[in-house]
């Protein structure tokens, strides 16, 4: 093996990069918009009637669920990829044209999906199906894009240097493996037009499944699309950038693989947590359930072994903004994977099922661990990527606490408008009659939908803030030697 | 044996992908042996409701409104009997839905009237004041897809057997046929004399003109869909 | 103390501050309700035990060191302890996995639960528990006009309005019997959909021309004033009475509301001039009905 270090081709990184911050903005932009038709139906005009069919809360709700996970998410799981992946499998892209070939491909394909993909949702060309909304069109390019990805993500494993592999890179097999699993499962569709000879509409298809097993299959998708889209990446992050920002050394191997295949076994069977009280098989239901709970201890495995890494680093997580968006990342993991849990027990999905508090749980997840995560991994990157430094350290903190605020306001107004409406819900008056009418349980929400958006709000100026620090890191940060570029990331003023 | 795992990819990648499907396997099998059978009243989408289903998803209306009515008395006191699986027999997809921003709708076919969703579907905070429900005024001049309705009805029933033309056994008894076309024209005559009986109790005169005229808005049929949810 | 313990307990503090409130606020608080109380217990778990965790971790990093023996092998100068697991965590993850294998094989077994039947006793129970408690109550006529506005509430008032004026015109303004409109809109076009007097049907027609206005003002104004009372009389008088009481039954009295006319409105839902309104016959039962009769006559009342 040489001694050299060797020279990393981050090509294809810096592409995702940008992507990661272009679709967050793009699809936070539209989760704070929907934030304020909640609070302000107003809102679904604001350009116009005339425009009302593509602004309104309804045609852009899976723009937003769509463009934070296919493009957000995917982005900075990819530009991490391209990054981690060469440096711990100890080979750079530029050792292989083929590999960079692909990793141009990806790119490449990867952006043509995404127009398609904001067209046609706007459009209303939509299946229903929660994050697979597609139609088959879009569904055989991404399964297309990902097979691709496949290519690259095995091919440079094949050509690697370090023998064993990095736990990081557990992670990311698991994700393409997962995700291709389910995706195409669930999205088996039969095209009409081809099925009638050609009447209708040429992109429309129809489920394979239906009723009660379309919900089955929906749901094991839907629910392990965050397992291994919200949840297995973003470990795979948090293992590699968190020891290496901090220097320190991984807390536990062992703990790392019993988390990884305990983390593999569970998740799987708790999707029936999804259609409690449903039509499905009452024993489904109660797996779903009982799953759930075993499934906090190997989550919760990997944020300790996180959080012990830690263990006697105080002083930098105190100095250094970018190791408090891990610590907070991985106290909102533990977090939702025990709010999770209980929401799984089916007494209180009687009441949380279909309220708001889903919708917290939904964020405290994704805006407390996923994307400070991913904005984390992005912030190591930069200077290593871009050989200058961290534009501004104050805006990163600025940022932090910014973020920080808005996801408590976020979490905490959809926890108390979830339970008032889950208990609004059923509450029978003396009479024993119902107590109240629908709309009764929608118009008390009112001030927490408006709390909700000025907490999306922050985030999303935190966004901006985040934009505009790396826009500057790239383009007039001061320049960075090689040798500083050892563990904590360099950072300006 | 991990750490031998950790050295050979491809058997690692193969545990996780067995690991994973195995899981997978117990968790939708067991269903898909025992096919859902329609209950007794349930049949099939006329094409005038299957196009007013098509603009229902369209518009995600199932981002904020459920279909499953679970089995809680507040539930079934608001909403009406509980879901039972047969009912979404010939459901592709299933619109359960998973958040309740607005009520469910399973069963708004008892308790709202074509009027009251013309009404309501103009200006939701009109007719039900505090509502936070966006108002669909473009589907009063966009007209329904009735082509892409016909087209699927066609594909579940050579697919998937779906008994089109077939008598179906009704909660009173009784047996009812719903008519397949059997050819596009024939489909858009049988969507259009569906939407003259909706639209006889709309008073939006442009609809009415419009479906004088054999044209269907969107409205239409998705009031069509509305008043089939029983 | 610790910055970020303050933190924790502040937000530990106002997320259950909140959660009381939201509890308060709803009409029947907790109420007995298993699941309202396991879900707010659930809420309250989950920010003890995350807070109470996280500074558990806190303090380890403020007060320990890391320790244990390196691994051999580093991937981009990342290392790894050998150190064993946490013995909390392994405790309770071997835990759960015996209780999950016991819940699913011993404590419920696949058809042991069924929640159809437990629905099933939760609908008895309420059932019987409201029907013992309002055996008497249709000797109650306060207690009838609040549970009928209580049925009010939650049933009607979507389209009727909370003041039961009918959204202006959305619905029948309920404070009134009738409307000029609605009069003339009977008399052009019958009736028929109320359903089960024993005059039948009304036939559409039953007066022409200016009488037809007459007669809708000299009806929605109460039947007090002498314009249009002839031509009621005429026409009108031999099925619903001189005066429009409906001849103690026979017909629906159209001056005031009364218990018969809003039964069978309920029962068939009704077709008129404003609009269509759906059927309740099955989704209330007998004391809500007679309930939310009571109630509209009351109002009606009140108003004239
Ligand atoms: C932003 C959320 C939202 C969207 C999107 C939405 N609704 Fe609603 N809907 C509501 C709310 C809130 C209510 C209750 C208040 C009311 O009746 O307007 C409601 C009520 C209704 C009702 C009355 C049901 C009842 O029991 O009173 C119907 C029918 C309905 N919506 C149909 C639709 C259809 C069809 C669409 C899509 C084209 C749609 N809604 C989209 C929020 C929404
Ligand atoms: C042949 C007997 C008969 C005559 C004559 C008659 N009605 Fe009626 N009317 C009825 C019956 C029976 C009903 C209830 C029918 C049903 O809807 O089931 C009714 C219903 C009505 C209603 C509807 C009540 C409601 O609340 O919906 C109105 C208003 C009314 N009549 C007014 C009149 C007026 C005004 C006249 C004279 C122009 C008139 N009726 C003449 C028998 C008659
Ligand atoms: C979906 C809307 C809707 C709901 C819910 C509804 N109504 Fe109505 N109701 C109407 C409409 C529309 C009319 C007017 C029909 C017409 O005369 O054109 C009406 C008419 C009536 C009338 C007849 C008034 C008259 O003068 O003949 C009564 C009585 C009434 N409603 C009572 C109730 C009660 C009690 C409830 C609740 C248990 C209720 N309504 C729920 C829509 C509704
Ligand atoms: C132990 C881990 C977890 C468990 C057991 C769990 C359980 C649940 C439950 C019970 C629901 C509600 C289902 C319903 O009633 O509608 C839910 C919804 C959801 N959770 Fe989790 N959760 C976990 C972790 C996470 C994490 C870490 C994230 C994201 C980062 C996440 C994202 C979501 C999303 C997006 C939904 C909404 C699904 C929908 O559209 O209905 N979950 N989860
Ligand atoms: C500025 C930040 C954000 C705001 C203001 C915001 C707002 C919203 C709103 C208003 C909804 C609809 C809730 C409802 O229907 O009641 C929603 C849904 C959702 N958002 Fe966001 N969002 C933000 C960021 C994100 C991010 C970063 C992600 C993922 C990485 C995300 C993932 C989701 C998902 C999965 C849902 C669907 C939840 C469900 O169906 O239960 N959001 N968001
Ligand atoms: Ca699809
Ligand atoms: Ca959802
Ligand atoms: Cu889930």
């Amino acid at each position: 093996m040489e001694d050299r270090p060797l020279e990393y081709d981050y090509t294809i990184a810096k592409l995702f990069m940008y992507s990661t911050i272009v679709l967050g903005i793009v699809g936070m932009l539209v989760g704070v918009i929907l934030a304020w038709e909640m609070a302000f139906p107003a809102v679904n005009t604001m350009l116009g009637e005339g425009l009302a069919e593509y602004t309104n809360f309804s045609r852009l709700r899976p723009l937003h669920t769509d463009a934070v996970i296919f493009g957000f998410t995917l982005s900075g799981i990819w530009a991490t990829w391209y990054y981690v992946g060469q440096r711990v499998l100890k080979v750079s892209m530029a050792e292989s044209p083929f590999l960079m070939f692909l990793g141009k491909l990806h790119f490449t394909l990867y952006m043509v999906g995404v127009v398609l993909i904001v067209g046609s949702l706007l459009m209303g060309i939509t299946t229903s199906k929660e994050y697979a909304e597609f139609e088959w069109p879009i569904d055989i390019a991404i399964v297309i894009i990902w097979v691709i990805w496949g290519m690259g993500l095995f091919g440079l494993i094949g050509i690697r240097r370090e023998k064993s592999l990095y736990i990081s890179i557990w992670y990311y097999i698991a994700t393409f493996l997962g995700i291709a699993m389910l995706y195409i499962f669930n999205n088996l569709a039969i095209p009409t037009y081809f099925a009638s000879d050609g009447i209708g509409a040429w992109y429309h298809s129809v489920s394979m499944y239906s009723g009660t097993n379309d919900a089955i299959v929906q749901w094991w998708y839907g629910h392990n699309a965050v397992a291994f889209g919200f949840t297995v990446p973003i470990v795979a992050m948090i293992y590699y950038f968190l020891p290496k920002e901090s220097g320190q050394a991984v807390y536990s191997y062992k703990l790392s693989i019993l988390s990884f295949w305990g983390l593999m076994f569970v998740y799987i069977w708790a999707g029936g947590h999804h259609l409690l009280f449903s039509t499905v098989p009452d024993w489904m239901q109660t797996m779903g359930s009982v799953f759930s709970i075993v499934l906090i201890l190997p989550s919760w495995g990997s944020a300790i072994n996180m959080l012990l890494t830690m263990k006697g680093e105080w002083q930098q997580v105190a100095e250094s903004p970018l190791i408090k968006f891990m610590i907070l990342a991985s106290t909102f993991y533990l977090f939702s994977t025990l709010e999770g849990p209980i929401q799984a027990i089916k007494s209180v999905n009687a009441l949380a099922h279909f309220t708001d508090w889903i919708v917290g749980h939904v964020h405290d997840g994704v805006l407390g661990w996923v994307a400070f995560m991913i904005m984390a991994a992005l912030f190591h990157m930069a200077p290593r990527v871009f050989k200058r430094k961290i534009y501004s350290k104050s805006l990163m903190n600025t940022q932090f606490w910014i973020q920080t605020l808005g996801v408590i306001l976020y979490f905490t107004s959809m926890w108390i408008a979830g339970i008032t409406q889950g208990m609004m819900w059923r509450a029978h008056d003396e009479f024993g009659n119902l107590a109240y009418s629908f709309i009764d349980t929608v118009t008390v929400l009112h001030p927490y939908y408006t709390i909700r958006a000025v907490g999306g709000t922050l985030y999303l100026v935190g966004m901006f803030i985040f934009a505009y620090n790396m826009f500057k890191t790239m383009t007039s940060s001061e320049r960075v030697d090689e040798s500083e570029l050892q563990n904590a990331t360099p950072m300006g003023a | 044996m991990f750490h031998w795992l950790e050295k050979n990819p491809f058997f690692f990648a193969v545990a996780v992908f067995l690991t994973i499907a195995f899981a997978g396997l117990v968790e939708i099998l067991p269903n898909f042996a025992q096919q859902s059978q329609p209950t007794v009243g349930t049949k099939p989408y006329s094409t005038l409701e299957l196009a007013g289903r098509h603009v229902y998803i369209k518009n995600s209306c199932n981002a904020c409104h459920s279909q499953l009515v679970r089995p809680f008395k507040a539930e079934t006191d608001r909403y009406g009997h509980y879901s039972m699986s047969g009912e979404y027999a010939y459901d592709r997809p299933f619109l359960w839905g998973s958040k309740r921003t607005g009520p469910d709708l399973m069963r708004v076919g008892n308790y709202r009237t074509t009027d009251w969703h013309e009404n309501h579907m103009k200006d939701p905070a009109g007719v039900v004041p505090g509502s936070i429900m966006p108002a669909y005024r473009w589907m009063f001049t966009n007209l329904a897809d009735i082509d892409t309705a016909y087209a699927e009805q066609i594909t579940v029933k050579n697919v998937f057997a779906v008994p089109y033309n077939k008598p179906l056994p009704m909660k009173d008894g009784s047996k009812e046929v719903v008519k397949l076309a059997d050819s596009l024209s024939g489909a858009h005559a049988s969507a259009l004399a569906e939407a003259k009986l909706v639209v006889a109790d709309m008073n939006d005169k442009n609809v009415k003109e419009m479906v004088n005229n054999g044209q269907i808005p969107e409205i239409v049929a998705i009031i069509a869909y509305m008043n089939s949810l029983k | 103390m610790n910055k970020l313990v303050l933190w924790g307990i502040i937000i530990t503090a106002a997320m259950l501050g909140f959660t009381y409130l939201a509890v308060g606020l709803t009409k029947g608080g907790l109420g007995g309700d298993i699941v309202n109380q396991l879900a707010v217990a659930g809420a309250v778990v989950l920010v003890l035990v995350t807070v109470y965790v996280v500074i558990g971790y806190v303090r380890q990093m403020q007060e320990e060191t890391a320790s244990g023996t390196l691994a051999d092998e580093t991937w981009d100068g990342i290392g790894e302890y050998k150190n064993e697991l946490p013995m909390g965590w392994a405790i309770i993850f071997l835990g759960s996995t015996i209780w999950a294998i016991w819940y699913f094989l011993v404590g419920y077994p696949v058809n042991a639960y069924s929640q159809i039947g437990e629905y099933n006793e939760a609908v008895t129970e309420h059932n019987s528990k409201y029907e013992a408690k309002f055996e008497n109550i249709k000797n109650d006529p306060e207690q009838l006009n609040a549970m009928g506005e209580s049925v009010f509430i939650a049933n009607c008032k979507v389209c009727h309005g909370l003041e039961a004026d009918g959204i202006g015109g959305k619905a029948a303004d309920l404070n009134h019997r009738l409307d000029a409109k609605a009069v003339e809109f009977a008399i052009n076009n019958g009736s028929s959909k109320l359903g089960g007097y024993p005059m039948g049907v009304m036939p559409a027609g039953m007066a022409q021309g200016k009488d037809v206005t007459e007669i809708a003002d000299f009806v929605a104004g109460g039947m007090t004033s002498n314009k249009g009372r002839a031509a009621y009389e005429m026409a009108c008088a031999s099925c619903h009475g001189s005066d429009g009481s409906g001849m103690g039954g026979m017909a629906p009295n159209i001056k005031v509301f009364t218990p018969m006319l809003i039964g069978k409105v309920l029962d068939h839902g009704k077709k008129g001039g404003i609009g269509i309104m759906p059927s309740f016959e099955h989704s209330l039962n007998a004391t809500q009905k007679l309930a939310v009769e009571t109630y509209i006559v009351n109002i009606s009342k009140g108003a004239n």
